[in-house]
């Protein structure tokens, strides 16, 4: 079963269309949703956690219908939502507030709600802070209570919106490690802006830009779209979209290459910079 | 290491709960220094009601002390999941509820130096509970709000708890501002059921827009309807007996219409 199924999907906030006939399809595995700000990435996961309804077009989310409302609530049983700027009670210590946010969840028997947030905690890496008030907590710290809460339950679906942004690098790694579990048996959809964090997590990818998906298909399929399109030069080539100084001193040249220049293989964020540069082009692999 | 051993009969008494308190407690000091007696205890054990009674240990001791609130509301009787839904209303805080004292307070001292804002205070009086209501669901002030939209946990549920905690606090300080005020005693108190009835009328509002949206317009229908006759000094016609009877009734048929969705909400059909 196809866990998110987005088909003409349309939402428009007064007179920006946030999102334009979207088509998004989401499997068991970790899925990431890329693009620039204002793209629609945050509508669109917003739509797949049930906080939005499309104006038109149909959602599907774990073989159920959420504009339906007993099946909304079952979805929701089943799912798990880190939002883009998750809030926190800070004077709750991170216990009762994964606590709460199972209680919203319907968790009603005490006890295995209770073990189901010591559980979350442990996956997280809390278990030291699990007493602490989140007010005292860094932002990494308080990144990984959004996503223990996210986790309860043990959610079929998984929606991550932006899960590594403001994280050092040591941090990203940890959550990168975090969310591959996660998505070991279960979908997750995640956005971001670091095609690092894509290439590194994702089985399949789409591209969001001016609320229409530019490219759906793996990290391998998007890359390949700038094969011959990347080299390097001493110096800027005027031909280059982008261009830009490397550590060794050359310059790595994205665009159409001129005769004779020295090619090298491209890398995800290549191949993203030429889609974003050539708003014609929209790809789709099945 | 001991020579002596439990009677079988003995063990397996004390291992079902059923042996008299001293063999029980004979039994439990043996068995400290007897790891032969110990396996055929474990034999006899249930091993799911050692699990779950070890489960309940494990969740006393490791499981945070609750804040103090949340404590006094279990004590008085609230479940301690609700308890905790409340401690995160936001209009809860310290600084909302200060703010709402000292807008009471200047109207008091208001009315105390002209007689015009002493009838003020009954318009201004219901708003505070309903700014209550209104501010507990203010996206800004609840950080949470988005994880709970997606959260399968009734909207009206949490709305109605919200609401009895807000009002629970809230209405307290606007009648103590109102013994306050000098003049008429009844001024004390002819704000109660204009506030009870709005309040129900927001509530109600609640099914066709947002909470933030229904309170202010039943707020601002309030203030349309009772500035005037506050100015005019013709308040019998806001606050008269006629008046009073028409938010019994707002309020009793609100109540209705509360207690048929909270029993909608139980047979668990509300989202």
């Amino acid at each position: 079963m196809t866990g998110v199924r987005v088909h003409g999907a349309t939402k428009s906030f007064g007179r920006t269309t946030a999102l334009d006939s979207v088509d998004f399809e989401a499997g068991t595995g970790v899925t990431g949703l890329l693009g620039p700000n204002g793209a629609g990435k945050t509508t669109l996961l917003r739509t797949i956690a049930t906080v939005l309804a499309p104006d038109r077009g149909t959602v599907t989310l774990l073989g159920l219908d959420p504009s339906r409302s007993d099946d909304r609530t079952r979805i929701r049983e089943r799912l798990g939502y880190l939002p883009q700027d998750a809030g926190f009670h800070r004077g709750f210590t991170v216990f009762e507030f994964v606590d709460y946010v199972a209680i919203l969840k319907e968790m009603t028997d005490r006890r295995a709600r209770h073990d189901d947030v010591r559980r979350v905690i442990a996956l997280t890496g809390l278990e030291p802070v699990s007493g602490k008030r989140i007010r005292a907590l860094s932002g990494g710290m308080r990144r990984r209570v959004g996503l223990a809460q996210a986790l309860l339950g043990d959610p079929g679906l998984l929606v991550l919106d932006e899960p590594t942004v403001g994280l050092d690098p040591e941090q990203r790694l940890r959550f990168r490690e975090m969310i591959s579990r996660a998505g070991e048996g279960r979908t997750v959809v995640m956005s971001s802006h670091q095609t690092e964090d894509i290439t590194a997590l994702c089985t399949r990818i789409a591209v969001i830009q001016q609320g229409r998906v530019r490219f759906t298909g793996t990290p391998a399929e998007l890359t390949a779209q700038a094969a011959d399109r990347v080299w390097t030069d001493t110096q800027r080539s005027p031909a280059a979209l982008a261009a830009w100084r490397t550590g060794d001193g050359t310059y790595r040249n994205v665009g159409d290459p001129p005769e004779g220049a020295e090619l090298i293989p491209p890398t995800l964020e290549d191949a993203y910079l030429l889609l974003m540069g050539e708003p014609e082009l929209e790809v789709t692999h099945p | 290491m001991t020579a002596w051993h439990l009677d079988p009969e003995e063990i397996r008494r004390y291992a079902q709960g059923a042996a008299p308190p001293h063999l029980a407690a004979s039994a439990e000091a043996h068995l400290m220094r007897c790891a032969a007696c110990r396996d055929v205890v474990s034999s006899y054990v249930d091993t799911r009601r050692a699990e779950t009674i070890w489960r309940e240990v494990v969740d006393r001791v490791d499981t945070p002390r609750r804040s103090r609130p949340e404590r006094m509301l279990v004590r008085l009787g609230v479940s301690e999941a609700t308890a905790r839904l409340v401690a995160a209303t936001p209009t809860l805080r310290g600084p909302w509820l200060l703010a709402v004292a000292a807008v009471l307070a200047l109207s008091v001292w208001a009315a105390g130096v002209d007689e015009r804002f002493l009838r003020m205070f009954l318009v201004v009086a219901p708003l505070g509970p309903l700014a209550g209501v209104a501010v507990a669901f203010a996206g800004g002030l609840d950080p949470t709000r988005e994880i709970g939209l997606a959260a399968p946990y009734s909207g009206l549920r949490l709305l109605l708890i919200r609401t009895a905690a807000v009002l629970v606090v809230t209405v307290p300080i606007v009648a103590a501002a109102g013994l306050a005020l000098p003049g008429s005693a009844w001024l004390a108190a002819a704000w109660l059921l204009p506030t009870a009835g709005l309040t129900c009328a927001a509530l109600a509002l609640t099914g066709r827009m947002t909470p933030v949206a229904a309170v202010a317009v039943v707020a601002a229908a309030w203030v349309l309807v009772t500035a005037p006759a506050a100015v005019t000094d013709r308040l019998d016609l806001a606050f008269g007996a006629g008046a009073q009877i028409f938010w019994l009734a707002v309020a009793v048929g609100g109540g209705i219409w509360l207690t048929r969705d909270t029993f909608r909400i139980k047979l668990g059909r509300t989202t």
